[in-house]
Order: structure tokens, then sequence, then C-alpha cells
């Protein structure tokens, strides 16, 4: 069987308090798909984003990434298992102070986990593959600058950038437009579709801008209190399954 | 009812409060003047004296400059040295004493017993410890800066680490980066300008509590001044106090010309 390069199985999540944020949720992403997940605040879509990660430890089911399981991995077995697996923000977590190509290439530190690297020192041999990363999201020119003196959604562009350079398999985008204006918002969500439709990466990206996961998903998935209520092609769900996510909750 | 009346009635300690707040400042203010003796009346008849010893003070002594060069770079070399050893200690105690980066709870209470037990000891008790130990010189003076820099440059690092943004720490993690890794491409960049900031403003502070180690033996101006003080020399005693103003004045300047650089 070959497995898609995000694969989770029946996840679920009890906090300490009781409280169920997942309940046996399951989604899969092929590689070359960009699948959105829309949901309310605190219907567990970054809570799945995290599971996926191995932020969080799953209470039951599993989580693939990459065909190898994630979920119960702790210290260096799970380092090793994020390597295929890149992950963008709400904020573009940029050190504000480095170079934009020095960002970009501490994505690549996973993969040369020397006594150099260690100590600060960039991966060798990493700064084409960098340039070539920040080409990729049209912001080579911006190499040099220091990475603060950045737009936000251009600080956002690097961030996957920086991801890239990870030469990850698979991307999770957590909220990566929330606060970006519209106009930005657009070119990342650009950026996204483009990381899989061309690269072949596997994107979960969580939105809550229903209208911008209708025209850049190719399929979206509802969340709602931990339970997936759909999981379809983007063109083909339904508004009121959509606006079913956010109703009754007070926000 | 107004909402203005309706707030102002809702505080009943509204017009009290600030009556018994100056009422007690006043009571704790007069009892502070009988502890310390205060009598104006002194400041009147200590001016013959103050002049006195101004005239005597006047001019000073400019031929004693060339023998006084030597002190004031002791000074000086006393406050670099303090404070370079401090803050290569000061760092990582701060990084175990800080609540993100710490690696376990036992070492954070640790690190923050040490770095409160150096700060809460007066450099000029450390000064004393240290003649005591080592003997007269410039030596103790710079290990009592040392320890004491510690104590003040380990809290506020700490300070700095913990008040960081964790968005790059969380993002390098998630690159499947090592520990090793993610501190010195997360935290060291973001924190280093700040650390250098508070480092500089040290040795400035450093240079001044350099000047009054000399008191108690520690070597440099202090020791000379002291002295100049006990031989009735004001004019010696003069010199060296302009001395003391040009260095301090410098160090300060310098110090706050490199802070205002990093950035």
């Amino acid at each position: 069987m070959t497995s898609n390069p995000i694969q989770a199985t029946n996840v679920s999540l009890r906090y300490p308090t009781g409280r169920l944020a997942l309940d046996r949720a399951s989604l899969s992403v092929a590689a070359g798909e960009l699948v959105v997940i829309l949901g309310a605040n605190g219907s567990g879509k970054s809570t799945m984003l995290r599971c996926i990660a191995g932020i969080l430890p799953l209470t039951s089911g599993q989580v693939h990434v990459a065909g190898q399981e994630i979920s119960g991995l702790t210290g260096r077995g799970l380092a090793d298992a994020r390597l295929a697996l890149g992950m963008v923000f709400q904020h573009a977590y940029l050190v504000r102070r480095r170079s934009v190509l020095a960002n970009v290439q501490t994505g690549t530190l996973g993969r040369h986990r020397t006594i150099a690297t260690s100590l600060g020192f960039l991966p060798a041999g990493e700064r084409d593959h960098a340039i070539g990363c920040l080409d990729a999201v049209g912001l080579s020119e911006f190499a040099h600058q220091r990475a603060g003196t950045l737009s936000g959604g251009q600080a956002q562009r690097v961030s996957i950038a920086r991801a890239l350079a990870q030469r990850p398999r698979a991307l999770l985008a957590d909220e990566p437009v929330a606060s970006l204006d519209p106009e930005a918002a657009e070119d990342v969500m650009r950026l996204l579709r483009r990381v899989s439709h061309e690269d072949g990466l596997a994107v979960l990206c969580v939105l809550h801008q229903p209208d911008l996961a209708r025209r850049y998903a190719d399929r979206i998935v509802g969340l709602r209190q931990g339970r997936m209520t759909f999981d379809e092609t983007a063109n083909k769900v339904p508004s009121r399954s959509v606006a079913a996510l956010y109703e009754g909750l007070a926000a | 009812m107004t909402t203005y009346a309706r707030v102002a009635q809702a505080a009943p300690y509204g017009r009290a409060l600030p009556f018994f707040g100056v009422l007690v400042f006043a009571i704790l203010f007069i009892q502070a003047c009988i502890v310390v003796q205060a009598r104006p009346q002194d400041l009147v008849t200590g001016v013959h004296g103050m002049i006195d010893i101004l005239s005597r003070a006047w001019p000073p002594k400019v031929s004693k400059l060339p023998d006084m060069l030597w002190p004031a770079l002791e000074t000086i070399d006393i406050a670099v040295f303090g404070t370079v050893v401090g803050v290569v200690l000061a760092v990582p105690l701060a990084v175990l004493s800080a609540r993100n980066t710490t690696p376990a709870r036992p070492l954070y209470v640790l690190a923050r017993a040490a770095v409160a037990f150096a700060r809460a000891v007066p450099d000029l008790v450390w000064a004393l410890i240290f003649v005591t130990a080592v003997g007269l010189g410039p030596f103790p003076g710079g290990l009592a800066i040392s320890i004491h820099s510690v104590g003040m440059l380990g809290r506020l690092f700490a300070e700095v680490i913990e008040d960081m943004d964790m968005g790059p720490v969380e993002a390098l993690t998630m690159t499947g980066a090592s520990r090793a890794a993610v501190f010195s491409h997360a935290v060291v960049p973001t924190v280093l300008p700040n650390l250098l900031g508070i480092a500089l403003y040290r040795l400035d502070e450093n240079i001044r509590s350099s000047l009054v180690l000399g008191f108690v033996g520690a070597g440099g101006i202090g020791f000379e001044l002291l002295s100049a003080m006990n031989l009735f020399d004001y004019r010696t005693v003069s010199l060296l106090l302009i001395l003391v103003f040009a260095i301090v004045m410098l160090a300060e300047r310098l110090s706050a010309a490199l802070r205002s650089r990093i950035g």
C-alpha cells in the first residue's frame, strides 16, 4: 500500500482537563494536493495540526508522515521524522536581526546536525539551495536584507521558503494568513497552491476564511467540536455545510 | 444619574485614599529625619570647614598626575576584568535560570539561588572578603566586581531570555534541528544585542564601583584617594576627584554611544 504523505487515522485527543478536543478524526493528503481545514475557534483545527506534527501526544489513533508513524516518537526520533514535514505558522517566526537568506538556510539545520551548526554556523553548501527556495517564493532580491525589515506578507513567504529549504514532502500551515491583509493573504495562498501542485508537496492548511478555502483548496475538511463533519472536493462543498460549522457557537 | 456620579459613588475610598497615602509618607519621612539625626544648622556651622578644605584643595596638584595614571588604568581594568568574567559566568547561569530555556527544575532553582546570593552581597563586602583571602591589590577588586556582576547580569540576562519571542524556537524545532542548533540559531541571535547592551551598561557601573573598592584595599584610584585623605593632602585629593570625574563621564558617554549603535 502506498500511503499519502499525510495520513491521520482515528485521531483522538483528550486534554488532562477531560475535554475531548479531537474525536476520531481521520484525514489524508496526497502528494500534490492542497487540503484546507475549516472550523470555528475551538473546533480542534490547530489541535489537529499539532497532533500531526507530533507536538501533542495522541490519546488514540495514528499519524503517518511520509509513511513513517510519528505518534509516540520523542527526542531524536521525532526530530528525524519531522524532516519530512515543514510547518508554517500564523506568524512568520523569523529571527528579525538575521538576514533573510540566513533565515531560509536555518530550514536545513535538521539535515546538518554537526558541531559547527550547533555552534551557530549555517550549514555550508546549502546557500545555493536556500537562494533557490527564496527565488521560488519570489523574494531573492531581499536575500541580504534583515528579516525584520520585511512586510508581514513577505515575512510569511520567507517562512514558507524556510520550510521548503527543509526539503519536506508535506507542509502544514496553521492559519498562515490570519494576520495578513487581503492582498498578502492571496499571495500566500497562491504560493501554497503552487507548492502543492507544482512541487508535489502534500499541503494541509488551517483557515478561517471559507472563500479563500473554496478558491484555493482541492479539498475542504470541516471540523466542529473535534468531529469531522465533511470532507469534500472544494467546489462540491454545500454552503450550508460550511455555515453549519459556525452555527450556534457564540464567538 | 450620570455615569460619572455612579462611578464616583462606587469608589468609597476615592477621596480618603490619597490623603492617607500622603500622611503615611509624611510620617515615614519625619521618623527618618529623627533616626538620621538630621540637623540643618550643622550645615551652616560646617560651611567654614568646607571652605577651609576647598581652599587647601586648590589648585589641584597636577605634578602628581603622571603617578596617578597607573592607578587610573588599574581602576578601569578592574572593571573590565570583572565585567568580562561576570558576563562569561552569567550567561550559562541565565540560561539555566530562565524558565523557557532551563533543562531541569533543580538546575533552575540552583542557578536562581546562586545568582540571587551573588547579587545580595554588596561588591564592597565581596572586596573585603577577597582582600582577606588573596591579599591587597587590584586582583581582589576584580574578583569582587566579577561576583557582583554575575548577580546583577545573571538576573537581567534571564529576564531578557524569558521575554524573548519564542516563535523562532518553535519554528526551528519543527524543522528537526537539534536542541543545540535551535539554541544557537534561534535563542542566541534574538537575545544577543540586548545582552550586549546590558553588559556595556554594567561596565559603566563597574567602573564607578571599582573606584570605591580601592577604599578597602582593592587597588586603583580609590586606594590613592584614601591615602591622600589620610595624609590631609587635599590638593592630591582634588586632582584625583577631577580624574574620577573624567573617567566616569568618559565611560558613561562611551557606553551610551556603543549601546545606541546596537539595534
